[in-house]
């Protein structure tokens, strides 16, 4: 059980499922959203970049979160599902002309299409079998991609599409796209973490712990399975969408199996069934990558004998090792640990309770 | 007609080594109940480890093969005790992750150790195709689709008439079960996993000998999937049915439909079958039908 701050209890339900109860936590959270927006102007325009980057990343795996830590549905194709977004956004902003605040949620809602397709064997399998059907999913997204006609979603030469605009402000600087891509960020996960005390968070809770109980307490199976699909596909779609804008060009290659896996192990690593979760996830796993990607050259100066690719290939070796290592010692990943510190200090200077 | 008969054959035959590759998966799964997502690495790994022995340390075939082999099951014992001893009883949800966990872990070493770019993996047959009649079959791939025929009907004997292997049949239905009466899971699990390695390695010569050898020729692993899941995940001879079945599928979309669909469909077509399989019949062509009771 939670272990709140000290002077803090309930009246309400309402109170009781809000997840700010003192002003020292309105304050925190307010000093958050002010250093979110002063960020790109402190900050060196590498570390604005790698944020921009980071916020994407997270939208996605804010999705990966609902469908497979919330609700428990494995998903190894959260990547193709990014990719429909992308591509749907792109090709909604090229051939209709749709302003960004259009075709990026027609993007997430192409996305979530796709999601409940490769989500509805969910009903007849479950488990692994699942992940099969998504893993489907992730290798039939690009020869369907490559296959449409190329006025659609361009074919093998991808799509490149126009600057976002607002009025008469193009959104084409670094400073402008980190607003565009944080402010859907924050957007995304002010709606994950609502959706994790609503009730429809409480029946996909349910049907991860047991499906069989969850259908006899009077939880539609059908349609709480293809609506986790959904949630999760149109986050993905959404990060899809900021992607396609981010870097105004969107190509097949750049949703692989091999990112989808990567998004699974940022889950794993953050801690599955948690939104925190998710954020701790996206930054520690991306940030540790950049961090070997900005100490590689120095590192194999330091290191000639070991080769020059040694270091890059290695952070695979890092990722594999943490998400066999968090599966095996920390299964709940680092939010849990996040919330095992929070609790020590408050019951400081007791041991425990 | 030539052509047709030649184009399945050729399916025919990479069929069995799909089929070899998916045995690997069932050996595993019917013996620990873990799906293995990392069997394309395995494959792979398996095969640098041969590419270590015979090409980098430059040892003789009959030399480096048998240390190959030594190798590969010294890794199978060191992955059961190093990861899955801690996972016993852990959730399904858990062993898949794990594997993924390990198929990024695996692939990283590959790349750590052997770097990126493509090397040339030794000729294990001779590379001179045979001729039969009027058809020409890669001699690799021929003898690999006759000695598999060997390897099923051994693992057959092995897994569901001897009592050792039925115990890890025990470990699979029931692991807590099989451990109140006495059966080691621990030691079953890593009996899986060496034979599953064992078997991958032989896969990997087949499919690698005499051609060129990356991290990128794990794919491989990605198409035995949907063999095992429709030969079913506990079967042994499903695995070369529906490798065949697959095979000469992927064979024949590859000669005649390819053209029409830019060279798609093939690689699509094991995907499909496998969606239809799931949505059909789960638990594949021979697998157990599990009632979950609560």
């Amino acid at each position: 059980m939670a272990v709140l701050p000290c002077g803090v209890h309930f009246s309400a339900y309402k109170e009781a499922k809000s997840f700010l109860h003192t002003p020292y936590q309105w304050t925190s959270l307010i000093i958050l959203f002010i250093f979110l927006l002063l960020l790109p102007f402190i900050l060196p325009a590498k570390l604005v970049s790698m944020m921009s980057i980071m916020a994407i990343l997270l939208v996605v795996v804010l999705g990966l979160q609902i469908t497979t830590g919330l609700s428990g549905q494995i998903n190894l194709g959260q990547s193709a599902f990014m990719g429909m977004g992308a591509f749907a956004t792109a090709s909604l902003a090229i051939n209709f002309h749709l302003p960004f605040w259009l075709s990026i949620p027609g993007g997430g809602l192409a996305a979530a299409l796709l999601g409940i397709i490769f989500g509805m064997p969910a009903l007849r399998v479950k488990g692994f079998y699942l992940a099969l059907t998504t893993m489907a999913a992730q290798v039939l997204f690009p020869l369907l991609i490559l296959n449409l006609p190329s006025s659609w979603f361009g074919s093998s030469m991808g799509l490149g599409l126009e600057p976002a605009k607002i009025g008469s402000y193009v959104i084409q600087s670094r400073t402008g796209l980190y607003f565009l891509v944080m402010g859907g960020a924050v957007i995304m996960s002010f709606f994950a973490f609502n959706l994790t005390r609503s009730r429809t968070g409480r029946a996909l809770v349910a049907l991860r712990d047991n499906d069989i109980v969850a259908e006899i307490m009077g939880v539609n199976l059908f349609y709480y399975k293809t609506l986790a699909f959904a949630i999760g596909a149109m986050f993905a779609g959404i990060g899809g969408g900021l992607w396609a804008y981010y870097l105004r060009f969107v190509m097949v290659d750049q949703f692989t199996l091999w990112n989808s896996i990567w998004y699974v192990g940022m889950v794993i690593v953050g801690g599955t069934g948690s939104i925190l979760g998710a954020i701790f996830g996206t930054f520690a796993i991306h940030g540790l990558e950049e961090l070997l990607v900005t100490l590689g050259p120095w590192l194999s100066e330091a290191f000639p004998n070991l080769g020059g690719t040694a270091w890059f290939t290695g952070m695979n070796v890092v990722l594999g090792g943490v998400i066999i290592l968090f599966l095996i010692f920390e299964p709940k990943g680092l939010a849990h640990r996040w919330s095992v510190i929070k609790h020590s200090f408050r019951i400081w200077p007791y041991p425990y309770l | 007609m030539i052509d047709f008969i030649q184009y399945a054959f050729d399916g025919f035959l990479i069929g069995l080594l799909y089929a070899m590759i998916a045995l690997a998966f069932i050996v595993i799964y019917r013996s620990s109940r873990i799906l293995n997502l990392a069997q394309g690495e395995v494959v792979v790994f398996g095969g640098f480890i041969v590419f270590q022995f015979a090409t980098i340390w430059n040892m003789p075939l009959w030399l480096a093969l048998p240390l190959s082999f030594i190798c590969v099951i010294i890794l199978g014992f060191f992955i059961e005790r190093g990861i899955f001893r801690h996972l016993i009883g852990e959730s399904l949800f858990t062993n898949v992750m794990v594997t993924i966990g390990l198929m990024i872990f695996l692939r990283g070493i590959m790349l750590m150790v052997w770097g990126p770019a493509p090397k040339l993996f030794p000729n294990i047959v001779s590379g001179v195709p045979v001729n039969i009649g009027p058809f020409i079959f890669s001699r690799a791939i021929l003898y690999g689709g006759l000695l598999s025929f060997v390897i099923f009907f051994v693992f057959y004997l092995a897994l569901e008439k001897t009592r050792w292997g039925l115990t890890m049949t025990a470990v699979a239905e029931d692991p807590v079960c099989a451990q109140s009466l006495g059966i080691s899971v621990k030691r079953s699990v890593a009996y899986a996993w060496a034979l599953g390695f064992v078997l991958s390695t032989i896969a990997a010569l087949i499919f690698l000998s005499g051609q060129s050898i990356g991290f990128l020729a794990s794919s491989i692993g990605l198409v035995a999937l949907p063999v095992a899941l429709l030969a079913g995940m506990e079967s042994i001879w499903g695995a070369p049915l529906a490798g065949i079945i697959i095979g000469v599928g992927e064979a024949l979309c590859k000669a005649y439909l390819d053209d029409y669909t830019n060279g798609t469909m093939s690689e699509a077509f094991p995907f499909i079958i496998m969606l239809i399989v799931l949505l059909i019949r789960p638990q594949g062509l021979f697998g157990w039908k599990i009632i979950e009771r609560v």
